[in-house]
């Protein structure tokens, strides 16, 4: 995940849904429109999930990376409010 | 003439005040009762002397008191 | 202010809300609700503010806990009885949320003490019972320009408008003066089906938060009815303005509070 700054960074990996999201959207909720998350997470669930309601609030994905220990990484740029 | 009463429309004799009408309808306690024709609220007091017409649009706003004790 | 995990979790059904997100809940957290009356309306009222983590929430009220509210009163409990309906109150809403402050008024609202009781909320639900203080509650929001809303319930009908200062009509517009005693029936003397307060109080409960929020439309310019027995809700459309209204008219003829004769209830005891 070298190739883009992100301004914050969220660990997800010790919650289950809906907290999952909820984390996520806090940590988003704190940035400006423009800057960027890096959320990690656990497969399963919350890479199924937390990527389309991040979308559907009005943020733009950007990537997401697969760690090498089963994690993701999703990176994601703070919409207009 | 047709009204619409509380959201519904019927048909109803000409010339008809609205003191008559809250008789034909059993409007409950009428002496305390507001009632709004065409979006103009009027007391008791003014039933008497109006006159509805074709197409007036009719609602009654009864005091409801309950809910403390 | 930033979220502990327990209110994370706590809250997250509110904070996933697109309307609510994590600005929301910090509003209802620094929202302030004054509740007049801890009896049918206000106690469904009472529990969804405390659960919602509205975080100061007054309630307003002299009564003791009677075997016959616990019919429909769902925050006080049968080992609740005697108790002060604030106390109960408080106890359940702690209960349920200890995030919430809750401010207890062991008194009836009066010409002398109303105005400084609303001073400090950000809405008032008026959860009484009688006229007399329904008309002081209106004309002491109306002139400290303070939003509430107004609800009633008997039998099995309910009804309820939302009062915003400047964006449409209040009690008085619509209901020019207090009926005089015993003219009405009140539902000490008529009776209501206990899940009434349940619906109209919840109602209530949801104009205060979304009037926190700032989202959505409030019941203003509107009155809401609802017929159990027919499940009929109707919202009727009030006049925007009264410019008659002898208190938010265009030329006011009440300019102090009064009490008018008390309670229609209260004769029966």
């Amino acid at each position: 995940m070298a190739d883009i700054k992100t301004d914050e960074y969220v660990d997800i990996t010790d919650v289950v849904c809906p907290v999952t999201f909820v984390k996520a959207k806090i940590a988003i909720e704190e940035l400006e429109p423009g800057q960027i998350l890096c959320v990690h997470m656990n497969d399963g669930e919350p890479v199924q999930n937390v990527p389309r309601s991040m979308k559907e609030e009005g943020h733009r994905v950007l990537k997401l990376y697969k760690n090498d220990d089963g994690t993701y990484d999703l990176i994601v740029e703070k919409g207009e409010e | 003439m047709k009204l619409i009463v509380k959201g519904e429309e019927k048909e109803y004799k000409e010339g008809l005040t609205l003191a008559q009408l809250v008789e034909l309808e059993k409007i409950e306690t009428p002496q305390y009762v507001t009632a709004s024709v065409n979006d103009e609220l009027l007391s008791a007091g003014e039933f008497e002397k109006t006159l509805l017409k074709d197409g007036d649009v009719l609602e009654f706003l009864y005091f409801m008191g309950g809910g403390g004790l | 202010m930033a979220f502990s995990n327990e209110q994370i979790e706590r809250y997250s059904r509110h904070i996933i809300l697109k309307e609510v997100g994590v600005k929301g809940q910090k509003r209802l957290l620094n929202g302030k609700v004054l509740i007049i009356g801890a009896g049918g309306l206000g106690a469904p009222a009472a529990m969804y503010l405390a659960a919602a983590g509205v975080g100061t929430i007054g309630i307003a009220d002299a009564d003791e806990v009677d075997l016959s509210n616990l019919q429909r009163q769902i925050i006080h409990s049968t080992k609740d009885l005697g108790k002060a309906k604030v106390i109960s109150a408080k106890e359940t809403m702690e209960e349920i949320n200890p995030d919430v402050t809750v401010n207890t008024y062991h008194t009836f609202v009066s010409a002398d003490n109303i105005s400084e009781l609303i001073k400090d909320y950000d809405f008032i639900i008026d959860g009484t019972d009688n006229f007399p203080a329904k008309f002081l509650i209106n004309d002491a929001c109306v002139m400290a320009k303070k939003p509430f809303s107004h609800a009633g319930i008997i039998r099995f009908q309910g009804q309820l408008m939302t009062y915003v200062p400047g964006e449409g009509p209040c009690y008085r517009c619509v209901f020019k003066n207090p009926p005089p005693k015993d003219a009405v029936p009140t539902c000490r003397q008529a009776g209501v089906i206990g899940a009434m307060g349940g619906i109209i109080g919840s109602l209530q409960a949801m104009e205060a938060v979304k009037y926190l929020l700032g989202v959505g439309e409030l019941l203003t310019g509107y009155l809401l009815t609802y017929d159990a027995l027919k499940m009929t809700f109707r919202k009727i459309k009030l006049p925007k303005h009264v410019a008659d209204c002898p208190v938010c008219g265009d030329n006011p003829t009440i300019h102090e509070l009064v009490d008018y004769e008390q309670a229609e209830c209260d004769g029966a005891f």
